[in-house]
């Protein structure tokens, strides 16, 4: 059933997206844990109260409430392969998708293949991208501007 | 309330959100304003992420407490604020002078978040911990503009270097002890002397490759500055408009 709940920032659920860490079911009482992609993310309260709400509807539930937990840090390595492939359709990359990929990216240059043309000669225009969890990044042979969903710990 | 501003230790984790809270306010005067569209979106992006940073120490002083983190950040008297005179230094919409006063905070908050998460509070450590990346991204990105403006020669160097000597003379006070409800012997230093050393040492570095010089000094322990509750710059005003909703309207939701 989670898995029916979008990023409301991105194509994929957050299932798919690797926030999700624990669910507890004790009688009628449904606890869900939920990691932040990074800890600003503006959509946090967006999705803590789409959880609440959908799981408290299910039958058999009274209620359900959401804690973001700090540990683990999420990284994209949380992101599934399904939601790997459909990231990389829409023009996000992610370090899963691209062997050539660093799971960490070093300032001023990147490996990323480009998800439009498959190049690796690209660089990070910007570590911060219009989502708190993506970069920019430019493709230096087809000169398109794409997304990455960067790992929380980038190099220096 | 105030069994939380005797505790020493409370009053550093204080110190660091506090800065926190009133950079990521001041700081987002700028979006929307920002000299490129990349910049304006990263400097807003750190704001956020300087709100939720002191959302997560507040939490913990929040349990540690019993109570609301919210009240903890907007409802202390303006003298029980631990932020320090740099953050609330009025940078005139000069970006320079922003840029270069946000990258000496955020060196120094981080180094001060590795030495909290060394403590023996296993809440603390964990909460240090998962915001330390993201402090570190903020280093290195900051790191990163303030040497190519300032090695980018000409109006460049010369609105840079003057931003650090604007700077200088307020930036100790990131430096200064906590806590004025604190008697001198119970503060919570946190290794001070060393906290400074090791922070220029990695300033000095990168204004020395920025082809920029600053001079920086410790300010005596006996200083009382915003650290200990006697405010400057813009500290009023900005108090005054982040907690205006709550004293409009209290307990207001949205």
């Amino acid at each position: 059933m989670l898995s029916g709940i979008p990023d409301p920032e991105l194509p994929v659920s957050i299932v798919d997206l690797g926030l999700v860490k624990t669910v507890h079911v004790e009688q009628s009482v449904v606890r869900v844990d939920l990691l932040p992609t990074w800890t600003g993310c503006p959509a946090l309260e967006v999705i803590a109260k789409d959880v609440e709400s959908q799981v408290a509807a299910l039958p058999g539930v009274d209620t359900c409430t959401v804690t973001w937990c700090y540990e683990p840090a999420w990284s994209p390595d949380r992101i599934s392969a399904e939601g790997q492939s459909i990231l990389k359709a829409h023009g996000i990359t992610s370090p899963g998708c691209c062997s050539e990929a660093p799971t960490t990216i070093p300032l001023g240059t990147s490996f990323i293949a480009c998800p439009y043309c498959g190049s690796n000669e690209t660089r990070l225009d910007s570590p911060y991208g219009p989502t708190r969890c993506r970069s920019i990044h430019f493709c230096e042979s087809c000169r398109n501007q794409f997304e990455h969903m960067k790992a929380v710990d980038l190099e220096p | 309330m105030d069994a939380m501003l005797a505790d020493p230790l409370a009053v550093l984790v204080l110190a660091h959100a506090d800065d926190k809270l009133l950079l990521g306010h001041v700081q987002s005067d700028w979006t929307g304003l920002g000299p490129l569209l990349e910049e304006d979106i990263a400097a807003s992006a750190m704001s956020q992420d300087d709100l939720s940073h002191a959302l997560i120490l507040y939490e913990f002083l929040g349990k540690r407490f019993d109570l609301d983190p919210d009240v903890i950040a907007f409802e202390r008297a303006p003298e029980d604020y631990a932020c320090c005179d740099l953050v609330t230094f009025p940078d005139e919409f000069d970006w320079a002078t922003s840029l270069v006063k946000r990258w000496l905070v955020a060196v120094f908050t981080g180094l001060g978040l590795e030495r909290l998460g060394t403590l023996d509070d296993a809440d603390l450590s964990a909460r240090c911990d998962r915001i330390m990346p993201e402090q570190r991204l903020q280093v290195a990105h900051l790191g990163n503009w303030i040497r190519r403006l300032g090695s980018a020669g000409g109006e460049s160097t010369a609105r840079m270097q003057a931003a650090v000597d604007r700077v200088a003379e307020v930036t100790g006070t990131l430096f200064e002890v906590p806590g004025h409800r604190l008697e001198e012997d119970e503060t919570y230093c946190c290794g001070r002397d060393d906290l400074f050393t090791e922070w220029n040492g990695i300033v000095q570095a990168t204004l020395a490759e920025a082809g920029l010089t600053g001079t920086f000094t410790l300010p005596e322990r006996s200083t009382v500055g915003g650290r200990r509750g006697t405010h400057a710059g813009h500290f009023t005003e900005q108090l005054t408009e982040m907690t205006e909703v709550r004293r409009v309207s209290p307990g207001a939701s949205w």
